[in-house]
């Protein structure tokens, strides 16, 4: 009796930190679906949308520490991939013609269409990845940008199979607020799981110090591109997730604007750990919405206050400004957000856990 | 003294609300909402049809308002982002809209445009160029006032050819934006119906290039030189791209689009002549059509400002085109006042008679004002009504 409450106790100390992120993500969306506003549901479920792709993106950029400027081309993929398979069936081949056949008669129910795009973009990652992370440093930073920009300049141009420039309509808004948190959560865990076991900790050893890492036996190529796998499926799931989202896709939204933003949040955050990627997007999604409703108006009695337009990205800008001069490591400081729970549910785990948190 | 402040402040109030209450007692307004760029890149492109939108529905306010209800308006930034789009259509929406009116472009305003027509309203683009921003690409909710982009190059090949005696053409397409690649088509498929009318040379570029020596290169090199270059562009790289063929010495005539209007780049190509291209109306007051040049004249008086671009007159014929509907269906049900535009042979605007039918929502007709710049300086020298027949695939861009 006593080992099984003692053991239910070390379960919960150990996954202390994504349960109490996906608590709090859960009753964020429980109250925006009591509330029943359309608007507030429409943020609510974007902000989710980027913490899959935020998460995804911590999962290579926050273990390995080299920073991404290209994860958006897996978002592009996840979803172009998800056009590809369940976009308006009389249309598809006026505008997307030299699609194989399959594709063209396939009308793949959105769930299966979902995983299919981030499975595609991870298989991408798998053979771009296989060159950009044998780089270190900043060379690999670049070589992601240029992924991106490779991959933005060939949808573009690629009209017979992504429709050129043009806005592809008629993708099924599968995503609502419960589909966009069953995701949310599946990341949280995901990128838990990856960080505690044997992969995250060596990857995250190689972060640390590169040498001692490899002298310990440590492949970081290897490694690295493990977590560029996995976290490329993330990213491609948000991209599927937000093609199901907004009914609509074109290539311009998948590139500089998105990939700082997303950045950013991860930034703002922290970017040494899980909570700070979840933390960070939920904190500027809610800094944008009141810059926006500011700008939109307030309304005190017969009077209404407004801020002049251009508040949100000036607001935007100085946040970050500040939260790079006076807390470097993000709101989460390279701290876990369960830490102290888990210390206090299983006191013997504190060492153990203590090691994984700070590498 | 603070109870003589409190004791103004609660009279005030009181009098806000009795004064309100007698607006309720009124007839309801009829909302339109915008849900539109006010900010962000775009804006630039949406202002100056938001602007003369709000001219229009002042003129109709001043006429006692539509069925004799009052138009207001509400507004929602979309911030040049698409996904805020579609969150602003439902803001305006939420507060009642009656109709939303969104952007000018297609890929800008489909968003808002969608969720309009999901939730049974009627979506206004106050001058979008493209087929789609209609039943095929929104649904059959889904109206433009503009006319589509492929008629801007027919307009110039049958112009040319007829008036000016051009038979060989080079065709330059920016390739960044979708309009611009149909006003290339357009004119492509125009100067098929033409007897002897001959493409000689094609050639792309994307706005924003910062050279083109390649292309020019090329367009030098042609021997003979074409009659004509069409340069398919807008503004800003437009005005770069017309520099540096210009800045080469090759002075063959250049034919260009309506998104080239407006004489603030015209700095970057000092004495530029031989410029052509069509407009929607004039915005410099000499429109051969009176009723363009008054609504000139009152946009400027009210904004102390000219109209940016010729797009803006399209905010006032979407605004025209609504209350008409709204008028002949004696409702602003959407099913029935978009039935009022596809049922009507001709609603009167200032840019002349506009007709819609069931599967098409844009003109598929238009009579262009040719504007020509010489010397630097504007003029409208002829008006030219598209005669090429586009079928709607070929409106898509699909008929190849």
């Amino acid at each position: 009796m006593m080992t099984d409450r003692f053991s239910i106790a070390k379960c919960l100390a150990r996954n202390a930190s994504p349960l109490v992120l996906c608590g709090a993500v859960a009753l964020i969306v429980i109250g925006t679906a009591l509330a029943n506003d359309a608007a507030l549901d429409r943020t609510v479920t974007e902000a989710l949308v980027r913490i899959v792709y935020v998460v995804g993106l911590y999962i290579f950029v926050g273990n390995s520490g080299v920073i991404s400027f290209g994860h958006t081309a897996f978002m592009a993929i996840g979803a172009y991939t998800t056009a590809w398979q369940d976009c308006c069936s009389t249309t598809k081949s006026l505008f997307m013609p030299a699609l194989p056949n399959v594709l063209l008669q396939a009308n793949v129910p959105p769930p299966l269409a979902t995983i299919v795009s981030g499975v595609v973009a991870s298989i991408f990652a798998g053979v771009v990845g296989l060159a950009i992370v044998r780089l270190s440093g900043i060379g690999a930073s670049i070589a992601t940008f240029a992924v991106l920009a490779i991959v933005n300049v060939t949808f573009s141009n690629w009209d017979s199979v992504t429709a050129g420039t043009s806005t592809l309509v008629g993708i099924p808004n599968y995503t609502d607020h419960w589909i966009a948190l069953l995701w949310a959560v599946i990341a949280i865990f995901a990128a838990h799981f990856y960080q505690t076991s044997r992969f995250g900790l060596s990857l995250r050893v190689s972060r640390e110090d590169e040498v001692a890492a490899k002298a310990s036996g440590v492949s970081i190529f290897r490694q690295r591109l493990i977590a560029f796998v996995i976290s490329a499926f993330f990213v491609g799931v948000s991209g599927a997730l937000y093609a199901h989202f907004l009914g609509t896709i074109s290539v311009d939204a998948f590139y500089i604007d998105i990939s700082l933003l997303t950045l950013a949040m991860l930034v703002v955050g922290g970017m040494n750990s899980l909570s700070g990627a979840v933390v960070g997007v939920a904190a500027i999604s809610l800094l944008i919405e009141v810059l926006r409703q500011s700008e939109h108006g307030f309304a005190l009695g017969s009077l209404t206050v407004s801020a002049p337009r251009g508040t949100q990205e000036i607001g935007l800008g100085v946040a970050m400004l500040v939260m790079l001069i006076f807390r470097r490591n993000g709101i989460a400081g390279n701290q876990e957000i369960g830490e102290r729970l888990s210390r206090f549910l299983a006191p013997q785990l504190q060492r153990s856990s203590k090691l994984t948190e700070d590498f | 003294m603070m109870k003589r402040v409190i004791g103004t402040f609660l009279a005030a109030a009181a009098a806000a609300i009795a004064l309100s209450g007698t607006v309720l007692a009124e007839e309801k307004p009829i909302v339109i909402g915008f849900a539109i760029a006010q900010s962000g890149w775009f804006a630039i492109n949406d202002d100056g049809g938001i602007k003369a939108a709000e001219l229009a529905i002042d003129e109709l306010n001043a006429k006692g308002g539509i069925l004799g209800r009052k138009i207001k308006t509400i507004y929602a930034d979309n911030k040049s982002d698409r996904a805020q789009g579609a969150k602003g259509a439902l803001e305006v929406l939420e507060k009642g809209a009656d109709a939303v009116f969104v952007d000018l472009d297609y890929d800008m305003g489909v968003a808002a445009a969608l969720e309009a027509n999901k939730a049974g309203k009627i979506a206004f683009s106050i001058g979008a160029e493209d087929v789609k921003m209609g039943v095929q690409g929104v649904g059959p909710l889904a109206f433009t006032s503009a006319m589509a982009a492929q008629l801007e190059g027919a307009a110039m090949a049958e112009w040319g050819y007829e008036k000016k005696g051009f038979k060989t053409t080079y065709l330059l397409t920016d390739t960044l934006i979708e309009y611009t690649k149909s006003v290339c088509n357009g004119y492509d498929v125009a100067a098929k119906t033409l007897a002897g009318a001959k493409i000689v040379g094609r050639d792309t570029f994307k706005n924003g290039d910062p050279s083109m020596v390649a292309q020019v290169t090329r367009i030098k090199n042609l021997d003979p030189a074409p009659d004509v270059i069409m340069i398919c562009t807008f503004t800003p790289g437009g005005g770069a791209a017309v520099r540096q063929i210009r800045a080469a010495g090759i002075k063959t005539p250049i034919f260009s689009t309506t998104a080239m209007d407006g004489n603030y780049w015209l700095d970057a190509v000092p004495n530029l002549s031989e410029f052509y291209y069509p407009v929607h109306g004039s915005d410099y007051g000499d429109d051969p059509r009176a009723a363009v040049n008054d609504v000139v004249k009152k946009y400027k008086a009210k904004y102390n400002a000219e109209p940016p671009f010729t797009h803006a007159l399209l905010g006032y014929v979407a605004v025209n085109l609504y209350a008409t509907a709204v008028e002949r269906a004696k409702s602003t049900d959407a099913k029935k006042v978009a039935a009022a535009l596809e049922s009507s042979d001709g609603i009167p605007t200032i840019l002349g008679p506009y007709s819609f039918s069931h599967d098409l929502h844009i003109q598929n007709k238009f009579s262009f004002p040719i504007m020509s710049v010489q010397d630097g300086k504007h003029a409208v020298i002829d008006t030219w009504v598209t005669k090429t027949p586009f079928t709607t695939n070929e409106l898509l861009r699909k008929a190849e």
